[in-house]
């Protein structure tokens, strides 16, 4: 051992630069590998972790106000019952810090008991009048630390005490800005309004398994409350997941497929390196090595440069995914892993390690049981090159085509290449379409199946009137309210309706069964179907805001995005008969080719305010934002691996194919010509690894990435021709830096060509 | 008779400090229009790193060398690519044919780079006919006997019509008639005024030469005409 530890440092020394450039490809999959653990783990687990520490209730109760003790007495005789709390959540408070206001806070007035919330940073709140305790998200926004000052409404400035995480909801600026005071600390300045009312009541079982049993009891036993809206822990999640469900799905299934290419990278790299060094394990055989030696000379020379490498990969990865990361769950109102992310790290390090070590191993195991007299002959093509057809031939007979058949040569390397270039580039595609998809669903109501383009603030009664404006082609009430499953409360939905045929105005594709007809049917999204396992001909049972229940045929359904395709379109007439306050409306469809000014300025007319017609991500740029800066920086590292893997293949060309460049030199071949051969071997690379990758994103990737994002709806993640020439443009730029460096470093290599011809 | 090669007082060194050796110490030689000169010494005298050097794949630590009225000491990397395409021709011990090209292709090699003279193919083509390698021009170099690869190597140092041909070891790797062939071969260039130098240990080598100087310790020591 100690002989091949000695063997293996000495190989080090000798060849610094090769050991250089297998360390850059281990640490850039350590890289990668971290990246990718800590956003997937980062976001998978957030809610799970978050809700823990924060010791979510099972059930959350909102309801109008009423006295404490009417509340206690009813909550007290659920069922199964652990313990609960209860608080008061006034909403539009003025609240302002350090500069930045919002006139619609939140103000969370906490009675004694759990809090539902984890405490980040200080302290939480205790009697002391004057305290207020700042969630995260907020802090983050408005630089407010702890000691800070935050004004709430009319009352005297308070102090932050402490920081915290919630996930019963998003965070600012994804809802609005929440603060908790406690009752003791606020009932003097608000005398008489927070005496002992309250709104919210959070409910601890003892068994979550009870759970139905006591939402059952809860509805019976509600009566009196008005407005009553239970939300259960995995309602809580949907809510999540409403606000960022598709994105987090989505990043989830690219960082396991940045995994596999971490895997493929690493494999192909440490078996190239083995490859180099045939001839040297020939002689090692040839004095009376045996193959164990061998192999463990490979291991531990791998060791050595991996270790550390992996190290800084992992490292960088952490500084390069965690900004970002965190942001997001901060938006989510979830708790990053904290120290706990360490295992998992110190894993990715055990993994690329371990990658590289055995991949060096086994192939040198391998090559070790070859004859040493073959072995001796080493890298040398000469008794295995294939001549081309002479077709081929006469088109590969440039410099350019001769890079092409060296590299073409050494198929083995070239496939593993090819399979981690083909598999970046379809990667790296798909984030480019996921971009796109991102902009559209934040920006186009066409992502949605919405054909209106704006839509007015009048009362239905003017929906004539507005469609008789020049520039409008149709107009239409349209009611939109937030229902409840009557069977399981934990659902919410968007229930749609239009007076007349609704896909004039929204016409989102049609999956299964037929647009509505009857006064009793519904058109469900596949969303929604999946959740309460609705088919057609089945029972929709909606409870309404005004607390009537309104039961509907499936008719159809749809595939949409509209908040996680939980949605229904239902006639006008059902909904207003059960919810005559439905808020309304107008949708208007422009004419083809008007310009909505006119349509604006006639709306105005009428009394009304126009806005545009939101996309599916509409009013979410902060997560946007923070999800393409996670995008962007997954995508450097793929561009740094694709870079990476071309400079290896070509380098390797060059060095085992040295003779030849050698040859070339002595024959009058400047830089130029040296680049050109390698420009034929880098397009021979990258041409197929294109093509690859773009048929690996339209018919594998993009559509498998698309149902784990959104099965209940069609997500368009194939590539675009826009996205394709993007990658291609992007290629040829990685393309003409690698052949630049090997060319460079080709050249000064060949001109001491003493030994080498 | 124009000196084609002039070399004056030409050193190289190898290894740092300590560990610094000189491997020529002072070489001077001169190579005419026509003639055929045989630089022998034994391995490791320093004949090969002489022959880099006359080509200009290398640059020596002192001294001057010229080749066609052209000096190579100082010269920039693109002029020493630009002699070595158009004016100098090599042919290697061990051919040195590139395996994915046909031995017609290796031929047509140099012809194809940037700056190459007019009428490369048509030159090519010529040389394969004289050399008697015609009928095997389209197989690839491992389908090849050992004189067939090197008709091919000396045609590739041809093709571009050089002064100067620089021949290393060109019979190492041939059996006696094959080495015999190759020899008449080369002795044949100087006719068409080109000036040749061939490094050998073999005494039957430099035998075809005009001229032979001997090699040893770095030096030449020693010089025969024929």
């Amino acid at each position: 051992m100690r002989a091949a530890w000695r063997e293996a440092r000495s190989t080090l020394r000798a060849r610094r630069r090769r050991a250089v450039l297998a360390a850059v490809g281990v640490g850039l999959a350590a890289m990668m590998l971290a990246t990718s653990v800590l956003v997937s783990d980062g976001l998978g687990g957030g809610f799970n972790r978050s809700a823990r520490a924060a010791q979510l209730p099972d059930v959350i109760a909102r309801f109008d106000d009423q006295p404490a003790s009417k509340v206690a007495a009813r909550v007290g005789a659920l069922p199964d019952l652990e313990t609960f709390t209860t608080r008061l959540e006034i909403t539009n408070i003025p609240l302002a810090a350090n500069g930045h206001f919002s006139g619609s806070g939140v103000l969370e007035v906490l009675d004694p008991g759990r809090r539902g919330y984890a405490i980040v940073a200080g302290r939480d709140l205790g009697s002391a009048p004057g305290e207020v305790v700042v969630e995260q998200a907020l802090a983050r926004a408005w630089r407010i630390r702890v000691g800070s000052t935050l004004r709430i409404g009319r009352l005297r400035t308070e102090r932050v005490v402490g920081l915290s995480e919630a996930p019963d909801n998003v965070g600012f600026p994804l809802a609005e800005p929440r603060v908790y005071v406690s009752r003791a600390g606020i009932t003097a300045s608000f005398p008489g309004r927070v005496d002992q009312d309250v709104n919210t009541v959070e409910v601890w079982l003892r068994s979550p398994a009870g759970l139905d049993a006591t939402l059952e009891q809860a509805r019976s036993e509600s009566y009196g409350l008005r407005g009553l809206r239970l939300t259960t822990r995995s309602g809580v999640r949907l809510v999540l997941d409403q606000a960022a469900g598709i994105v987090i799905a989505l990043l989830i299934a690219l960082s396991a497929i940045a995994l596999i290419t971490a895997g493929v990278m690493l494999a192909a790299s440490s078996r190239a390196e083995v490859d180099r060094r045939l001839r040297g394990i020939g002689v090692r055989r040839a004095l009376g090595a045996g193959r164990g030696w061998v192999a463990g000379a490979a291991a531990l020379e791998s060791f050595a440069i991996s270790a550390p490498a992996a190290g800084i990969g992992v490292l960088a990865g952490g500084l390069v995914a965690t900004p970002p990361s965190t942001r997001l769950l901060e938006l989510l109102n979830e708790l990053p892993p904290g120290g706990r992310i360490v295992v998992p790290l110190i894993g990715c390090w055990a993994l690329a390690v371990s990658v590289a070590v055995l991949t060096s191993a086994w192939p040198a195991w391998r090559a070790a049981g070859r004859s040493p007299s073959r072995l001796l002959r080493g890298a040398d093509l000469a008794v295995n090159a294939r001549r081309a057809r002479p077709a081929l031939r006469r088109l590969l007979s440039g410099l350019a085509g001769l890079g092409a058949r060296l590299v073409a040569a050494r198929r083995a390397r070239l496939a593993s290449t090819l399979v981690v270039l083909g598999v970046s580039a379809a990667f790296i595609l798909l984030m480019l379409a996921l971009a796109s998809e991102l902009v559209s669903l934040q920006s186009d109501p066409g992502t949605l199946g919405r054909r209106y383009a704006l839509s007015a603030s009048l009362p239905a009664t003017q929906g004539r009137s507005v469609a008789g404006l020049p520039g409008v082609a149709a107009a239409a009430p349209r009611y939109e309210v937030t229902a409840l499953d009557s069977f399981s409360l934990g659902e919410t939905i968007d229930v749609i309706a239009y007076p007349g045929d609704h896909t004039t105005f929204e016409a989102p594709p049609l999956v299964a069964g037929r647009r509505l007809r009857g006064a009793d049917e519904a058109e469900v999204g596949s969303g929604l179907a999946n959740v309460l396992g609705l088919d057609i001909g089945s029972t929709l049972a909606l409870e309404l805001p005004g607390g009537s229940e309104r039961r509907l045929r499936v008719a159809g359904i749809v595939s949409s995005l509209d908040h996680d395709g939980r949605i229904a379109y239902i006639p006008a007439a059902a909904l207003l008969a059960a919810d005559p306050g439905a808020p309304e409306q107008i949708a208007i469809v422009l004419a083809p080719g008007a310009s909505s000014g006119p349509v604006i300025a006639g709306v105005d007319a009428l009394g009304g305010h126009v806005d545009d017609t939101p996309g599916a991500l509409d009013g979410e740029r902060a997560l946007i934002s923070a999800l393409t800066a996670i995008l962007r920086a997954i995508a450097v590292v793929d561009g740094l691996v694709c870079l990476y893997a071309l400079v290896q293949a070509l380098a390797l060309t060059a060095q085992e194919r040295r003779t030849t460049l050698g040859v070339l030199r002595a024959c009058g071949a400047g830089t130029g010509s040296v680049a050109r051969l390698l420009a034929g071997a880098a397009v021979c690379v990258l041409t197929p690894a294109a093509i690859v990758g773009v048929i690996l994103e339209r018919t594998i990737l993009g559509p498998v990435m698309s149902r784990i994002a959104a099965d209940y709806a069609v997500l368009p993640l194939a590539a675009g021709p826009g996205e394709i020439a993007l990658l291609v443009g992007g290629l040829a730029l990685i393309g003409a830096v690698a052949v630049a460096v090997v060319a460079r470093q080709a050249v000064a290599g060949a001109r001491v060509v003493s030994g080498t011809i | 008779m124009r000196d084609i090669l002039v070399a004056r007082g030409v050193v190289k060194q190898v290894g740092h400090r300590r560990a610094a050796r000189r491997v020529l110490d002072g070489v001077d030689l001169s190579v005419g229009e026509g003639e055929l000169v045989a630089v022998l010494g034994r391995s490791g005298s320093g004949k090969s790193t002489l022959l880099h050097l006359l080509g200009g794949l290398d640059r020596p630590d002192a001294g001057s060398i010229v080749v066609g009225g052209d000096e190579l000491v100082g010269a920039s990397d693109r002029a020493l690519t630009r002699l070595r395409l158009r004016r100098i021709g090599f042919v290697f011990q061990s051919f040195a044919l590139v395996e994915e090209l046909s031995g017609e292709e290796n031929v047509l090699l140099p012809t194809r780079l940037p700056g190459s003279p007019a009428g490369g193919a048509a030159r090519a083509a010529r040389l394969i006919e004289e050399l008697g390698v015609a009928g095997v021009a389209g197989r690839a170099p491992h389908e090849l006997s050992g004189g067939e690869q090197q008709r091919f190597a000396i045609a590739r140092a041809l093709v571009n019509d050089p002064v100067l041909v620089l021949a290393d070891e060109p019979t190492g790797n041939l059996d006696t008639d094959a080495a015999a062939d190759v020899l008449a071969l080369l002795g044949g260039l100087t006719g068409e005024g080109r000036a040749v130098v061939i490094v050998t240990h073999e005494r039957d080598a430099a035998a075809a030469a005009d001229r032979v100087v001997v090699m040893s310790d770095g030096r030449l020591v020693a010089a025969a005409h024929r």
